[in-house]
């Protein structure tokens, strides 16, 4: 069965890549458990998988990767999104806050995370995100950035 | 006759209070592995730990990455590491992982290239890969089907390469962590 980032890539399950990926099936599955982790969490600590899954539409944006961009906006359509969290999701910046907030500091973090400083955390802290939402928001921009960058890698093993 | 460079150990400061042990939840606490009385779990750890889920699911696969035996040898995994913290200026993740590649290999000689910025100076293999974890860390990524070719050229398989790809982006990652949720200060 192709998971979520066989599909980033443009993997089938005839490839040769897609076995050459499950040579590592500790990889395999531990990068579909951290994408629930990020996007589909138990416990969602206050932002919303539909808040989530637009940023993540927001971050294949900023990193030019139309597979994954795709992949979310498909995601995004079917929770129903109101005006605000597509706007976001597009990657507009004349937000609501806290959603401003959060799109200035998704935008930073992953084009120029060289960048961050103290001050970036304490915008977030006052905009109203608590502790354990300033790090689940951190480990979805974090995510994102890893998986564009596998499905990458992995998109540039099957034309070489 | 330039010196080699040998690193200091930094200390990491997070920017928001980590969670007190006393204070841990047993999700918490699980996905620590700690019970309440353990007394030295990193501050790293305890500010990661504010979202045990993606903790626990994060620190699996990192450790997958960067420690499963077979496939890439370790210092060309420290190395995709290294690279990627230097692009994403993770000062923490990149002294880490060079003294890391040092001691591998016994020879400080890539980590002394790269920090004086002399990538010309390493062998065809080791410039490869550093040259592959910088263009693919840049946001977006630079990286083209000519890298892999050059790493192909190098001699590494697909599995290698697999391997690379995921060790360096596993650091677009711990950087977006690290050096977003705190700072490194020199050693004590």
């Amino acid at each position: 069965m192709i998971d979520a980032m066989d599909k980033a890539a443009g993997i089938s399950p005839d490839d040769a890549l897609f076995t050459a990926r499950r040579f590592r099936p500790e990889f395999v599955q531990g990068a579909e458990e951290c994408r629930i982790s990020v996007l589909h969490p138990a416990h969602d600590q206050g932002l919303a998988p539909i808040l989530r899954v637009a940023l993540a539409r927001r971050m294949a944006a900023l990193n030019a990767d139309a597979a994954l961009l795709e992949q979310y906006d498909t995601q995004l359509a079917q929770l129903d999104p109101t005006e605000q969290l597509l706007a976001l999701a597009r990657g507009e910046k004349d937000l609501e806050e806290p959603l401003a907030t959060i799109a200035r500091h998704v935008d930073l973090i992953t084009l120029t995370p060289k960048r961050a400083e103290a001050s970036h955390i304490a915008l977030l802290a006052k905009a109203g995100l608590n502790n354990p939402q300033i790090v689940a928001l951190s480990e979805l921009i974090a995510f994102i950035n890893f998986q564009t960058r596998v499905a990458t890698g992995l998109r540039l093993m099957r034309s070489a | 006759m330039i010196s080699s460079v040998r690193l200091k150990p930094l200390n990491w400061q997070p920017y928001i209070a980590p969670v007190e042990l006393s204070e841990a939840t047993p999700e918490q606490l699980n996905a620590m592995k700690v019970t309440p009385s353990a007394k030295k779990v990193s501050e790293y750890v305890r500010t990661l730990v504010h979202d045990p889920e993606s903790y626990l699911a994060r620190t699996i696969l990192f450790n997958a990455i960067m420690y499963v035996e077979g496939g890439l040898a370790r210092p060309d995994r420290e190395l995709g590491a290294l690279g990627a913290s230097m692009v994403n200026g993770c000062k923490f993740c990149a002294v880490v992982h060079a003294r890391r590649h040092a001691e591998l290999t016994k020879s400080d000689d890539v980590v002394t290239a790269l920090y004086l910025d002399e990538p010309e100076k390493l062998g065809p293999r080791d410039a490869a890969i550093y040259s592959f974890a910088r263009r693919l860390s840049a946001a977006p990524s630079e990286a083209t089907a000519d890298d892999i070719a050059t790493l192909r050229s190098v001699g590494m398989n697909d599995a290698e390469i697999i391997d690379l790809i995921h060790a360096i982006s596993i650091f677009g990652w711990a950087n977006r962590l690290m050096h977003v949720l705190g700072h490194a200060e020199t050693g004590k």
